[in-house]
């Protein structure tokens, strides 16, 4: 019995410490002004499917996230010009969505490339909900 | 100074014939080492493409090199290396040509007035050869001794002078290989062996130059001192800062937001209208959108501007300038970059090493600098798609 309880403290105290290592203040910060722009409450499997998915109205040669960023995110991906693109799941790359302005020009001009317009609140937070639990 | 033969020419073969030295072992260095640097050169500028550029300057500097020895050795050499005991008049050369048509011309053991105006000819499109090369090398790569002095357009006009020599040389030494043939079969003695072991039969009848005694220490003194001279004035002329190249390094700012998606391309690759235009439309940028905001897209439109091709001489500024009409600022679209990539197959563009036509840097060593120099490009061999 003591044996199993050293095992779950162990264990928790890892969850803990891999929690500690994804959380930041700053990226908090960020998903929740979506979350509170948003009319439902922000989903991981809402923004799943939305990065995974194929989207009309966009440019031609980029019709989905996935163009550039491929479907393993915690691998690099690479523009259309050749240039790798840093990972972006948050345990591959902590300092990912830590920066709002960064966060927004980015997401102003894929959400432009892909489907041709801007993305709203609600799915910027899903998505960033979704890429910070990965 | 040629003492007049008195019998017929002098056809007996060689064996048991008494030899006498001819070329003296500097003159048969110079010939076979210059041999091997002009074919090096001749390879390398007609059929090699652009990224052997080192190696042809290289050949091209020793055959200078050695050329410029030839001539001090014509000077302070022995009887047949020494210009003045070979190289005769225009009046007696047509006479010699005239008796060599009749067939009755006498043989020399030196040079014959043809041969001797032929080295005359030979050595003068190897100088200027040099010459024009360094001009070429200075004005349109930037580099080598001229580089800081050397507009683009100067470079490129000494480029036809530079071609036109070459093929001048490359018809001259065919012209002596058919000379020394010849004279080879009329006089029955194998006259590219003695170019080898620097001796010839004596023959009666020869004609004969007044000997000279050679001078080889102060040669060797007066040679090493030139040849000194002339390489510390060279590399200190190659380090001076090239004629209007692009030296500083690229703006931080334009650095960071214009190389997230593709490589930073020196603003030397666009005229100025080009980057106006494509500043001014960077929501449709290559297919996708690119949007900075008002203040940022301001500041990289000035940087752009004064930096642009009309701030350099260097070779992609001055021949990118000329952009497709309909593509006015696709540098993979303007006619010097279709011709210049027409060779590579799409499969190296489409390659995972390289992924696009406008990824300069996969191939182009020095593309971030924007000199584009041919000896930093290496194609990457991975053609997998």
């Amino acid at each position: 019995m003591k044996h199993l309880i050293l095992i779950k403290a162990a264990a928790a105290a890892l969850v803990l410490t891999v929690a500690a290592a994804q959380a930041d203040p700053a990226r908090d910060a960020i998903i929740a002004t979506y979350g509170k722009a948003a009319a439902q409450p922000l989903s991981a499997a809402r923004g799943e499917a939305f990065f995974m998915g194929t989207h009309a109205g966009g440019k031609p040669d980029t019709p989905s996230c996935t163009s550039c960023h491929s479907k393993n995110l915690k691998a690099a991906g690479v523009t259309r010009a050749g240039k790798p693109i840093e990972p972006m799941a948050v345990s591959a790359n902590p300092k990912r969505y830590t920066d709002l302005a960064f966060v927004e020009k980015w997401l102003t001009r894929n959400c432009n490339s892909v489907l041709g317009r801007e993305c709203d609140a609600q799915e910027k937070g899903d998505l960033l909900t979704w890429l910070s639990s990965l | 100074m040629n003492v007049q033969p008195t019998g017929p020419l002098n056809r007996q073969k060689s064996a048991g014939k008494r030899q006498q030295p001819v070329w003296d072992i500097f003159v048969r260095l110079f010939h076979w080492v210059l041999v091997a640097a002009v074919a090096i050169a001749g390879v390398t500028g007609f059929l090699a493409g652009a990224t052997w550029i080192d190696i042809h300057v290289l050949a091209g500097s020793v055959m200078a090199g050695l050329v410029l020895a030839r001539i001090l050795w014509g000077f302070l050499g022995g009887t047949h290396a020494r210009f003045s005991r070979f190289v005769v008049s225009p009046a007696k050369t047509i006479a010699h040509l005239k008796s060599l048509l009749q067939g009755h011309s006498d043989r020399h053991a030196g040079h014959n007035p043809l041969g001797a105006w032929m080295i005359l000819a030979l050595l003068a499109t190897g100088l200027g050869l040099a010459v024009t090369g360094y001009i070429v090398f200075g004005g349109e790569q930037k580099a080598g001794p001229l580089g800081f002095a050397t507009s683009y357009e100067t470079g490129h006009s000494a480029k036809e002078i530079h071609e036109l020599l070459a093929w001048a040389l490359l018809a001259l030494v065919g012209l002596h290989i058919a000379g020394a043939l010849f004279e080879s079969r009329r006089t029955g003695e194998n006259l590219p062996r003695s170019m080898v072991t620097g001796t010839k039969e004596v023959r009666d009848g020869d004609h004969l130059s007044a000997p000279a005694k050679p001078h080889p220490g102060p040669a060797l003194a007066l040679g090493m001192m030139l040849g000194s001279l002339l390489l510390a004035g060279g590399w200190n002329l190659s380090a001076r800062p090239d004629f209007q190249a692009p030296l500083a390094p690229l703006d931080a700012g334009y650095a960071q937001e214009c190389s997230a998606c593709h490589i930073a391309y020196h603003p030397s690759l666009l005229p100025r209208p080009a980057w106006s235009a494509l500043m001014a439309t960077l929501d449709e940028h290559f297919g996708e959108d690119a949007s900075l905001d008002a203040k940022t897209t301001e500041e990289l439109t000035a940087y752009l501007s004064a930096h642009s091709a009309e701030a350099f001489d260097t070779k992609a500024a001055n021949r990118l300038t000329v952009t497709d009409p309909a593509h006015p600022f696709t540098i993979t679209r303007s006619p010097f970059w279709t011709r210049t990539h027409a060779d590579i197959p799409d499969a190296v563009f489409a390659s995972q090493a390289v992924k696009s036509k406008g990824n300069c840097a996969a191939c182009h060593g020095d593309a971030a600098s924007g000199r584009f120099y041919p000896g930093t490009i290496s194609i990457p061999k991975e053609t997998k798609p």
